[in-house]
């Protein structure tokens, strides 16, 4: 990369400006990935995700089904947050609303005419449950 | 990085102000993607039309018959909330229509339309916000092996 012609002290020199230089490199790069995964794992996206997918599955869904839904991402970001986990997700009337962070959360609406209720599963601490039955 | 022997402190400058550059250049791109991606809402219309149209379809044909209650006129009145389908809340941002035709007679044996009816002029049209519409038809036949036609729109707007 460099031509050298100097002495022991030019070679110190440019050991230490290309040290510098290539960990201000890593740094940079660090906080350029920092940025990206924090945006990806952002409370604001995950309560849109969140909100979205379980107005579909209800969609989806017939009276007599229980569905089980993985949150875990969302479960660490609540808890950081002060959230209280059994109060993430909330169905009302036909509107899902999932809350990771002090605010008004994520509301979508779902058109399927049921009764759907959310729960916590206690049991594994990671995962929503949704009972549907008729209205 | 840099080779260069004549006036190399000078020449050294230059190059990390272009190395700056390049670094914002990149960090810029990398911020608006990212913004750019993550600042628009997930489009999820085409799954809640597809599901729509598949809930619509399930209350006027079951096994292949037809479901001969649509023939009543309290389904109609009561439509959409008849095949357990409800818009109440988000009148604005659905609609549903749903024509039967009997194949034999051609006689059209109803037409209803409920939700925001306004949102089927949208249809054929392209643009990114602009609501989404699945048209679906299929046959159907009754007990006596009289044929239908069954025609859905449906349509879902931006939230």
């Amino acid at each position: 990369m460099k031509m050298l012609r100097k002495g022991k002290r030019g070679d110190t020199d440019i050991l230490i400006q290309n040290v510098i230089f290539i960990v201000l490199n890593i740094a940079y790069g660090f906080i350029l990935l920092f940025f990206v995964f924090t945006k990806t794992g952002d409370a604001a996206v995950l309560e849109e995700k969140y909100a979205k997918q379980i107005a579909l599955l209800i969609d989806s869904a017939e009276p007599g089904m229980s569905i089980h839904l993985n949150m875990e991402d969302a479960i660490d970001v609540a808890e950081k947050k002060n959230i209280p986990v059994n109060e993430i997700v909330k169905i009302t009337e036909n509107t899902v609303t999932v809350k990771l962070e002090n605010g008004q959360g994520h509301s979508y609406f779902f058109f399927n005419n049921i009764e759907a209720t959310a729960n916590f599963d206690t049991l594994t601490k990671k995962e929503y449950y949704f009972v549907i039955s008729e209205k | 990085m840099l080779i260069k022997q004549n006036n190399k402190k000078g020449g050294e400058k230059v190059i990390s102000v272009y190395w700056f550059i390049i670094l914002f250049l990149v960090a810029g791109a990398i911020v608006y993607m990212v913004g750019s991606f993550y600042g628009k809402p997930y489009d999820v219309r085409q799954i809640e039309a597809d599901l729509l149209a598949s809930k619509a379809s399930k209350c006027v044909s079951y096994a292949g018959y037809l479901n001969e209650e649509i023939l009543e006129p309290q389904f109609l009145e009561n439509f959409p909330e008849s095949c357990a389908i409800t818009f109440k809340g988000a009148e604005e941002r659905y609609s549903l229509k749903l024509n039967l035709t009997n194949l034999s007679s051609g006689e059209r044996l109803f037409e209803t339309e409920k939700g925001n009816i306004n949102l089927k002029f949208s249809c054929g049209l392209k643009g990114e916000n602009l609501p989404f519409c699945l048209e679906r038809s299929f046959y159907v036949i009754d007990k006596n092996n009289n044929q239908y036609r069954a025609d859905i729109l449906s349509i879902v707007g931006r939230a």
